[in-house]
């Protein structure tokens, strides 16, 4: 197999976050089940933060550091020195093959093993997290500066979509030759659950048969919930029986709230994820009408549960979704939300059909194993 | 022009009792009228009169005057006619020593065993299939074909080292790409004989559709359309019981049946038999199965049965109670894979022929399945050596199972053994664990169901999943080295 590692490898996983400890948001999914795949064949350490003890789980060494700072940019630096510290502890008898570093966190950690074989790799980028927008602060300047730094000075660089390798490319110079572009996995067992739909849909006061459509995400302009209420305007038309929920907390909630004073949306705040799990099995359609979307793991996710999909033709998104089979691609604005609503809730059968297919797809393309096959060839080109 | 060749499917399985509840007082050797439906004789009288009776006395009739075609039969279907409808046997038997048919080989008990990881089951089911065609037809099958024609790379080796000349399958298009099924192929150097899907979904399916622009169809286009087709020769497998039972006479299916042998010799196709076939045919191509294809529904793979979690847990089930079927027979009854299909969740069109075909719905089908497979277990136990590990192994009913909540409701997955159990500990959300520790429910359903007090006692000392993990991991791991 041209260009892939056959041969057993020690690999070092950087990343500010994990599963089994300090745990913000998708990322720490996306490393750990990376670093656990990876470990069935090669020997896989993680360097990360949290205050517990070094302990290895399925087969992965994690190394824990605490650091301190008064600001996001302090910290992070105190802890790429303190993974550099563990890093050379285990970089002993046998040396590290690959070093592989997720977003701009562990960029000083990269600078000082920048001899090394590294790989860097761009969940997203401080541009798009701040809604596709340059910022004037000095946060901001600092983070896409150890980004754009972290571009130049690994040996290649992968993102998680086209979409977001065009970003990288255009906002940090990373040539074409040398950014691969390595999608997410998911363990979809996880999000499909045998349940009662109708019994869920009663405990929110909705009744068993009226069709369900769920928001999932942050309440944040990005992610687009204000154009899912303003489309919900007409859907109602067409739909009367239909009903909305919203999980998810953010600062626009407020603003939200008041405009769908008069429409069937029910807003549900933060919900834990075996809540999710029920939400999402229990509901009719999950629409995802975000403006940015550097890879969009919700999708995934629907399609794990078998349902169909209404998004945004927008990054990772765009590139995933194949309209027509397995979900729907429409533009970010409210007119065009509702079509792709109303489309799938005219045809229930369609929309179970189209969300069979993108559970055959998640089986085909998404799955852990594949993507980190992927990923070890990328390892592999940076020493061919 | 090609010649034809075609095969009637003929099979009924034992139907499990939908109304089922363990009886310890049954003796075990009346288990079998416990676990199976009391519907299943009427079905079969059913069948008999409206198929197998008017269909076979036809193509008797068709045979004598020179049509030929091949039939395979399950062990299953034979029992139970020489149970309730001897008569109908008769008829088979006749067929079965017609110089003009020929008896196909296939598992005595119409099973998934082919997809089970080990095949020593499957080759001793087909060995006994054999074995029985030979006692009450004198017919000695060469041509192998497997259940809903499941069949893949593994199963053409298995086949080929039991020693058939060939195997018939699905032409399905993804495996044959461009080329056509009408040729002789191999695969795993046995030659495969494809089924022609759309001249044999003509009479299956389509015949009664009245929205189909060939409606109605009738026999001299069905042969016109045969003989116009390219290639060597075409081969068609129906299930029997499309002929009267599932289209009923009314449509007009038996007039089809009694003018196709003329209709075909008018225009020269000759009709051969499946081990003709392969005799004069040269293979034009290998092919390789690394996926699993089958017969069933528009997907052609095994979706059919292992579709859905439902029917992997189920199968699961089935593949783990190996150890504990000290009663083989009753083991063997359940592999039918009749009761997978009624347990499956589909679609469309596919989703109305599965309903057609199920007496009970697909939840129904799985609860039915799990109540009576952990019976059957629970029966066994008394004659296993380690009997404590295989009571904490076995796997349990729907009552007995573990449902994972959340502090709002169930969350939708359910442990129906240790086995899952361990597997679920590290998929469901990290709340709904915290919720079931805080309130001692592994350390409960472990001491009550699994009946292991000192594992119950240390779980509640587990504050991480992966502490849960681990332990139940590594206690899972020493009771099945007990019982293996």
């Amino acid at each position: 197999m041209e260009g892939r590692i056959v041969e057993s490898c020690k690999i070092a996983i950087f990343c500010w976050e994990s599963l089994y400890a300090e745990r913000v948001g998708g990322l720490a999914n996306a490393a750990t089940n990376l670093a656990e795949t990876l470990a069935k064949c090669h020997e896989v350490h993680y360097f990360t933060r949290g205050q517990v003890p070094d302990q290895t789980i399925n087969n992965v060494s994690y190394h824990y550091c605490q650091p301190r700072g008064n600001n996001i940019v302090e910290y992070c630096d105190s802890m790429s020195r303190g993974m550099v510290e563990n890093f050379f502890k285990f970089d002993t008898h046998q040396r590290f093959d690959y070093l592989h570093f997720n977003d701009w966190h562990a960029v000083q950690a990269l600078h000082e093993l920048q001899d090394r074989n590294t790989i860097l790799t761009y969940h997203s980028t401080e541009y798009g997290r701040n809604g596709n927008q340059y910022g004037d602060w000095w946060e901001y300047k600092e983070i896409s500066g150890k980004e754009w730094y972290g571009g130049l000075i690994a040996k290649r660089v992968t993102a998680v979509s086209a979409t977001l390798k065009n970003e990288v490319m255009t906002l940090y110079n990373v040539p074409d030759w040398k950014c691969d572009v390595v999608p997410n996995g998911i363990v979809p067992r996880q999000f499909r659950a045998d349940i009662d739909a109708g019994e869920v849909k009663k405990a929110y006061g909705i009744h068993p048969f009226a069709p369900l459509i769920l928001f999932i995400g942050r309440l944040v302009y990005q992610k687009g919930p204000d154009l899912l209420i303003e489309a919900m305007k007409t859907v109602c038309q067409a739909h009367p029986d239909a009903k909305l929920i919203v999980a998810g907390e953010g600062g626009m909630r407020q603003f939200l709230m008041e405009r769908a004073k008069y429409l069937p949306a029910n807003f549900v705040g933060y919900v834990p994820d075996s809540e999710y799990i029920r939400l999402l099995n229990a509901c009719d359609l999950v629409v995802i009408p975000s403006r940015n979307e550097p890879f969009g793991l919700v999708l995934l996710e629907a399609w794990s549960a078998e349902k169909s999909v209404v998004a945004s033709n927008v990054g990772g998104l765009s590139e995933n979704i194949d309209t027509f089979v397995d979900g729907l691609k429409v533009e970010p604005e409210p007119g065009s939300l509702a079509w792709g609503i109303n489309t799938i809730m005219d045809d229930p059968s369609q929309a179970v059909a189209l969300g069979k297919r993108g559970r055959k797809k998640v089986e085909r393309i998404f799955l852990w194993e594949p993507i980190a096959g992927k990923m070890t060839e990328t390892y592999a080109r940076v020493v061919a | 022009m090609p010649a034809l060749s075609i095969g009637f499917e003929v099979h009924q399985p034992y139907r499990l009792n939908r109304n089922f509840t363990p009886d310890p007082k049954v003796k075990k050797r009346h288990i079998q009228n416990l676990y199976f439906d009391e519907v299943n004789r009427d079905l079969l009288l059913r069948i008999a009169e409206k198929c197998y009776i008017p269909a076979t006395t036809m193509i008797l009739d068709l045979l004598d005057d020179g049509f030929s075609c091949a039939f395979s039969l399950s062990g299953t279907v034979i029992e139970q006619l020489e149970k309730w409808s001897p008569n109908t046997l008769c008829l088979f038997e006749q067929v079965a020593q017609h110089r003009n048919a020929e008896i196909l080989a296939q598992t005595y008990y119409h099973s998934i065993a082919s997809c089970f990881h080990d095949k020593t089951e499957f080759t001793e089911q087909v060995r006994m299939h054999s074995a029985l065609m030979h006692d009450l037809f004198h017919a000695d099958p060469t041509v192998f074909e497997n259940t809903e024609f499941t069949f893949n790379n593994d199963i053409a080796g298995c086949v080929r080292d039991m020693g058939f000349c060939g195997v018939f399958t699905e032409g399905v298009e993804r495996v044959l790409d461009w080329r056509s099924p009408n040729y002789l192929y191999t695969c795993r150097d046995i030659p495969v004989i494809l089924r022609n899907t759309r001249l044999s979904d003509d009479i299956a399916f389509r015949f009664t559709n009245r929205s189909w622009d060939m409606y109605p169809l009738t026999a001299d286009t069905w042969a016109r359309w045969v003989a116009e087709s390219p290639g060597e020769v075409v081969n068609v497998f129906l299930d029997y019981e499309s002929f009267g039972e599932h289209m009923w006479p009314e449509t007009g299916i038996f007039d089809f049946l009694r003018h196709l042998p003329g209709e075909l010799s008018a225009r020269d196709v000759p009709v051969i038999l499946p081990s003709k076939v392969i005799t004069e045919y040269v293979p034009v191509d290998s092919i390789t199965v690394p996926d699993t294809i089958s017969w069933a529904d528009i997907e052609k793979d095994t979706s059919a049965w292992m579709g859905n979690d439902r029917q992997l847990t189920a199968f699961h089930a089935l593949e783990a109670a190996r150890v504990f079927a000290k009663d083989k027979q009753t083991w063997r009854y359940l592999q039918t894979s009749d009761h997978f299909y009624y347990m499956a969740s589909k679609y469309g069109s596919c989703g109305e022929v599965h309903s057609y075909f199920c007496y009970l719905s697909g939840e129904e089908a799985f609860r039915t399945y799990m109540r009576i497979i952990a019976d059957f277990e629970e029966r066994s136990l008394r004659y296993m050596k380690n009997r404590r590990a295989a009571r904490a192994l076995r796997t349990l009913s729907p009552e007995n199972a573990f449902y994972f909540h959340s502090p709002s409701g169930f969350i939708g997955y359910t442990a129906y053994s240790l086995d899952q159990f361990c597997e679920l500990v590290s998929i469901v959300p990290a709340d709904s664990l915290r919720y079931h520790q805080d309130r001692g429910d592994f350390a409960c359903w472990i001491n009550d169901i699994l009946g292991d007090p000192l594992i119950a006692e240390s779980i509640r000392e587990c504050t991480e999943r992966q502490d849960i993990k681990n332990l139940v991991g590594e206690w899972r791991d020493e009771l099945w080295s007990h019982v293996k």
